[in-house]
């Protein structure tokens, strides 16, 4: 058998300090990443805002496909009208959770920044925190009942249905946000990792070369897959926040 | 507003929740580096005969953090590009893009509404034209027969009265060829009674009595008469 | 050990053995999910985009499971 060398995978995501090693600012590839993200998110308001023509073209018609996409097919789909006033936060977050997973099958970067749980976790309790408070906003104090107490339970079942409400609307739900968007990148990550190195390996063991095509063949396959990813993931990160939201604000259960 | 302020305190609780619970993993994250030197600093340090926590020191250094543990560096960025990004994008981004979508949304709304009502312009003033030539040809029509009707009016009547005319004239002949046919009678019975006597007086050499022969004369004409 | 051990019956395998198991579930989830969306679709080619979104809503939640048997695996390293 042959060996590879396979890194270990806590290795895979962990990117050296460009500036500033240690220091509370330390820039590495993946706040590099999330400056380009962020420049390319707000370049796309900039020049699509900036000629206004009858017929878009060019940046102004992604900027215009956006809105209409995330107003459509995410604020009103899941939130009905009283969510379109949430677009622009929605659309900050799909467009920026998508440049930086995007960056996960672009030459050089390779990296998506959402692989490494920061962002997640930061993006998933500020999610957290806008629909506890659109909720406390639109029921006041009896958002808590309205959280935790379904209609139409028997009493002594609430024992048993209240803690359950509880964690999972305050503790798992957070969790499940943040996890599906950082694990799905950091698998796909891996994915391709594992097909590159597979595909290294082989290219230097002789007798093996010709069964290095296969692993290429994977890392084509699946870095096309991965382009797919990015965009479902910003897709379902940005569609479960406006479904949470609408949970906590609806006036129906 | 509300809205964004709720956005925006939102944004910096969770930005202050994520930075408090990070500062605790991150001061492991120190260069391999600097954590080899301060077990080899160690006394007792041996490259050789390494005991079994030192192994386990070293082996820990070159241990990349657990990707499962945020990095302090990564969310103060992460929360600051995503600030940056959110703020652009509600306060100038969003509202920008969408003026100039409702703004095209309204032109065309206009654009066809200006096109409605030209055309419902259009097709009522074609009506109109139309109702016009109609009335205009049904005018010309009653014209035309109005004039046909006089003239044949004025025909018959030139007619009725030429007939008028001609029977009149007829009746006008009649009456004088008869009254010349009369004329002409009596005429030629004075011519032939005078006529007559002259020869019978020639033939008759004798004075007869003027008033038998004129007598006896007209009794013959009488009677020539009547049988002519 | 010889050198052609396969797999090593060790923490990771293990590890990684059961996060195979734990992939089942969802995994059997995700197929019923999708093929039921895809009937609903065809039945109702009108309500495709509402059968869709709520399709992705539930794989986000049935992937779950399967993401966070992911994660513990490196929460237990």
């Amino acid at each position: 058998m042959f060996a590879l060398e396979f890194p270990p995978l806590s290795h895979i995501v962990d990117w050296p300090g460009l500036a500033g090693e240690g220091a509370w600012w330390e820039i590495n590839k993946v706040v590099l990443v999330y400056a380009i993200a962020a420049f390319l998110t707000i370049m796309i308001f900039v020049l699509g805002s900036r000629r206004k023509e009858l017929v878009p073209t060019g940046a102004q018609n992604l900027a215009e496909i956006t809105v209409e996409f995330v107003e459509d097919g995410i604020a009103r789909e899941t939130m009905g009208e009283a969510g379109v006033k949430y677009t622009p936060m929605l659309i900050s977050l799909f467009l920026f959770i998508f440049f930086t997973n995007i960056f996960e099958v672009i030459p050089i970067f390779q990296m998506p920044a959402s692989a490494r749980i920061a962002l997640p976790l930061v993006l998933a309790l500020f999610a957290y925190v806008v629909y506890h408070g659109a909720g406390f906003r639109a029921h006041g104090l009896g958002y808590i009942k309205h959280a935790l107490v379904p209609p139409g339970v028997p009493f002594l079942l609430l024992f048993l249905v209240v803690p359950i409400e509880f964690v999972s609307k305050f503790l798992v739900q957070p969790f499940s946000h943040t996890v599906r968007l950082f694990a799905n990148l950091l698998a796909g990550h891996i994915l391709l990792v594992t097909f590159a190195v597979l595909t290294s390996g082989l290219f230097v063991l002789k007798p093996y070369l010709p069964l290095a095509l296969l692993p290429m063949a994977g890392v084509v396959v699946f870095t096309a897959f991965e382009v797919f990813v990015s965009f479902l993931q910003a897709y379902v990160f940005t569609l479960l926040t406006g479904v949470y939201i609408n949970a906590a604000q609806s006036h129906e259960h | 507003m509300r809205t964004f302020r709720l956005l925006l305190a939102a944004l910096l609780v969770s930005l202050v929740a994520v930075v408090g619970s990070a500062s605790a993993a991150s001061a492991s994250g120190e260069s391999e580096a600097t954590c080899l030197a301060e077990i080899a600093s160690e006394e007792h340090f041996d490259p050789e005969h390494l005991t079994e926590d030192q192994d386990k020191a070293i082996t820990a250094c070159f241990q990349a953090p657990n990707p499962m543990v945020p990095e302090k560096n990564e969310v103060i960025w992460g929360a600051f590009g995503f600030f940056v990004v959110f703020g652009a994008i509600a306060k100038f981004g969003y509202p920008q893009i969408k003026k100039a979508m409702n703004e095209r949304t309204e032109r065309i709304r206009t654009d066809l509404e200006t096109a409605d009502n030209q055309k419902a312009e259009a097709e009522r003033l074609a009506a109109e034209y139309q109702t016009k030539l109609a009335d205009a040809k049904n005018e010309s029509a009653r014209i035309v027969e109005e004039a046909r009707q006089t003239a044949d009016g004025v025909r018959r009547q030139l007619e009725a009265k030429a007939q008028a005319d001609i029977a009149e004239m007829r009746t006008q002949a009649a009456a004088d060829i008869e009254a010349a046919k009369s004329q002409a009678m009596a005429d030629l019975r004075g011519e032939v009674t005078a006529l007559a006597i002259g020869a019978a007086e020639q033939v008759v050499q004798r004075n007869l009595n003027d008033d038998t022969n004129r007598a006896l004369v007209e009794a013959y004409i009488q009677q020539v008469g009547a049988s002519n | 050990m010889s050198a052609l051990v396969l797999a090593e019956i060790s923490d990771k395998g293990i590890a990684a053995l059961t996060y195979g198991l734990g992939a089942i579930g969802p995994g059997i989830g995700i197929g019923y999910l999708v093929g039921q969306s895809v009937q609903a679709m065809a039945r109702q080619p009108e309500a495709a985009g509402m059968v869709r979104t709520t399709m992705f809503l539930g794989i986000a939640f049935v992937e779950a499971l399967a993401l966070i048997g992911f994660v513990v695996f490196f929460l237990g390293q």
